[in-house]
């Protein structure tokens, strides 16, 4: 063995750095997905419930039902992304992967998942359009302010996936914060997170701001919504890096 | 301290590690020379994984600089690959199997032999359908063994490997050390503080203590520094009255003592004459001795 190896690219590990977050198969893909079927078919259960107990009948199926069971897989897949930050990255030091590397894995394969994610929910949202809520206008994914905007069924998917990827960044950058500085100053840096928020929420009081602001937020679509996204979930991931980059892993 | 650095696996130069309320290492500057097992020794707390954390670029010093091959080590892909370091206390991705470990072990380490790796599996008797975080303590060291083995890593760290592994699983992993070492030459550092338990594996002693290098010397030029004579209480006492002594044992009316330096030409014959034999010294007896010997009368014995 010599003390001299060929060059190689700096990120030939990648691959398998993405591969590394689904080393154990249930997890990342399988918990999610049995979660989103599971959440589907309990909201879709709890509406055929409501119509049989409800003695209004007929005029109560006319009326559409709207739940928030597509939300479960998402957070499931944020917790995911925590996990990730507290057991595949003292995992990935020992087995010597660069920080870089194993971030540059980890956030692809969270892109992956938001995509899958994404798809999953348009397919949903577009199966619940089709067959009117499945005869009973029970709607789970096909969400009016969702899928009403320019794009329909795509944006939706595309909001639900930058959403899914920015949640799931800043599950795993707040976790890699907290791990690295410890209880007290995540604390401080939560209040202090907290106190910036307050000001801006004081600033467009006295402002006579909220008019404008809930106007705003009123003409966004599905579509410029996942444009804004993309700029917070651009933040989570460089802080998320800058984080790690100094980060020793904790042991078991 | 100098050192030639062609041959030279890793090299620390003036290395310091603060953390916030403790000095972990202090100026502390080594080789690891190449294809060569060597024994990183010293007390619970002395800077053991410390020193391997920053070598292998877990961790990275307040002052001072690491080489590998050549090479920076800290967020460095070109030398990061080569190198393995498994924690004594690793942790694991939640809920894998070991076959799950060995999966990504496999794709992140070039060299890695699966071969190898089966083999040391059944050897260990390591269960298949358990999860990490449910195995004994003995079962986790295994697996971390199998992939520092299996890595063929050009430089691996083992941190105190024999943690939980019981007499039988020790020895294993000991001759399959040996043996896939002499197949395949590579540089390995052996963490312990458990000292007489790995010297017959290794080659060079490096000794830390209270994040100091107190001495890096090859073991048989360190064995060469005390002699244990085991004899008739009388005539071990007559052989050894002017010398320092490391240890004295008696057992009746035998005696077996440890002396410092290697005997005369005068001394061997008397030997003869009294009867008195030389065993081996204990590595362990030494290496206690000069790590608490008073400062002052032997640093500049110790500290060369």
């Amino acid at each position: 063995m010599s003390a001299v190896a060929e060059q190689r690219s700096s990120f030939a590990r990648v691959p398998a750095a993405f591969r590394l977050q689904f080393a154990v198969p249930g997890t990342m893909i399988g918990v999610p997905v049995l979660v989103f079927v599971a959440a589907w078919a309990l909201a879709l259960g709890i509406v055929v419930w409501v119509h049989q107990v409800d003695d209004r009948g007929a005029d109560l199926a006319a009326e559409p039902i709207y739940t928030g069971a597509s939300q479960a897989a998402l957070w499931c897949l944020v917790f995911m992304a925590a996990y990730s930050a507290t057991h595949a990255f003292p995992f990935s030091m020992a087995l010597s992967y660069s920080r870089r590397v194993f971030v540059i894995g980890a956030f692809l394969a969270f892109a992956a998942l938001s995509l899958g994610f994404g798809a999953a929910y348009a397919l949903a949202a577009w199966i619940e359009d089709i067959t009117g809520g499945y005869g009973i206008e029970a709607y789970n994914f096909d969400l009016p302010y969702l899928t009403e905007g320019p794009g329909g069924i795509l944006s939706a998917g595309l909001a639900m996936t930058v959403v899914c990827l920015m949640l799931m960044l800043l599950a795993f950058g707040v976790t890699m914060f907290y791990q690295r500085v410890g209880l007290l100053a995540f604390w401080a840096a939560l209040l202090g997170t907290v106190a910036v928020l307050a000001a801006a929420v004081m600033l467009v009081t006295v402002n006579d701001g909220w008019g404008t602001v809930w106007e705003w937020l009123q003409n966004q679509t599905a579509l410029s919504i996942s444009g804004w996204l993309m700029l917070p979930t651009l933040g989570f991931g460089v802080l998320s890096y800058v984080t790690i980059r100094k980060s020793v892993p904790a042991s078991s | 301290m100098s050192y030639d650095t062609t041959g030279t696996a890793a090299q620390v130069r003036g290395v310091t590690r603060r953390y916030r309320s403790a000095t972990a290492l202090d100026d502390v500057t080594v080789g690891f020379q190449q294809d060569m097992i060597h024994g990183l020794l010293g007390r619970n707390g002395a800077g053991k994984t410390s020193l391997m954390s920053i070598v292998t670029g877990q961790d990275w010093p307040s002052e001072g600089e690491v080489d590998v091959f050549g090479q920076r080590p800290h967020e460095n892909e070109q030398v990061l690959p080569r190198i393995c370091f498994v924690r004594e206390d690793q942790r694991y991705i939640d809920d894998a199997k070991a076959s799950h470990a060995f999966n990504a072990a496999a794709l992140a380490f070039p060299n890695w032999d699966w071969g190898l790796a089966e083999r040391l599996i059944s050897d260990f008797n390591l269960p298949q359908k358990t999860r990490i975080k449910k195995m004994s303590k003995g079962q986790r060291s295994a697996v971390a063994v199998i992939i520092g083995l299996a890595s063929r890593a050009d430089i691996t760290f083992f941190d105190e490997p024999y943690m939980g592994l019981d007499a039988v699983a020790r020895q294993t992993f000991y001759d399959r050390l040996l043996q896939d070492y002499a197949e395949h030459p590579r540089t390995i550092v052996l963490s312990s503080h458990l000292i007489d338990e790995i010297a017959h594996l290794i080659e060079n002693v490096v000794l830390i203590d209270s994040g100091r290098v107190l001495l890096t010397e090859p073991v048989e030029q360190l064995r060469g520094r005390a002699v244990t004579l085991v004899g008739r209480a009388d005539a071990v006492r007559e052989i050894t009255a002017d010398r320092e002594v490391l240890s004295r044992e008696s057992l009746g009316r035998m005696e077996r003592t440890t002396v410092l330096g290697a005997l005369t030409e005068t001394e061997q014959r008397r030997m003869v004459e009294l009867d008195v034999d030389v065993v081996p010294v204990s590595l362990q007896q030494l290496v206690v001795h000069l790590t608490t010997r008073d400062p002052q009368s032997g640093d500049q014995e110790v500290a060369r």
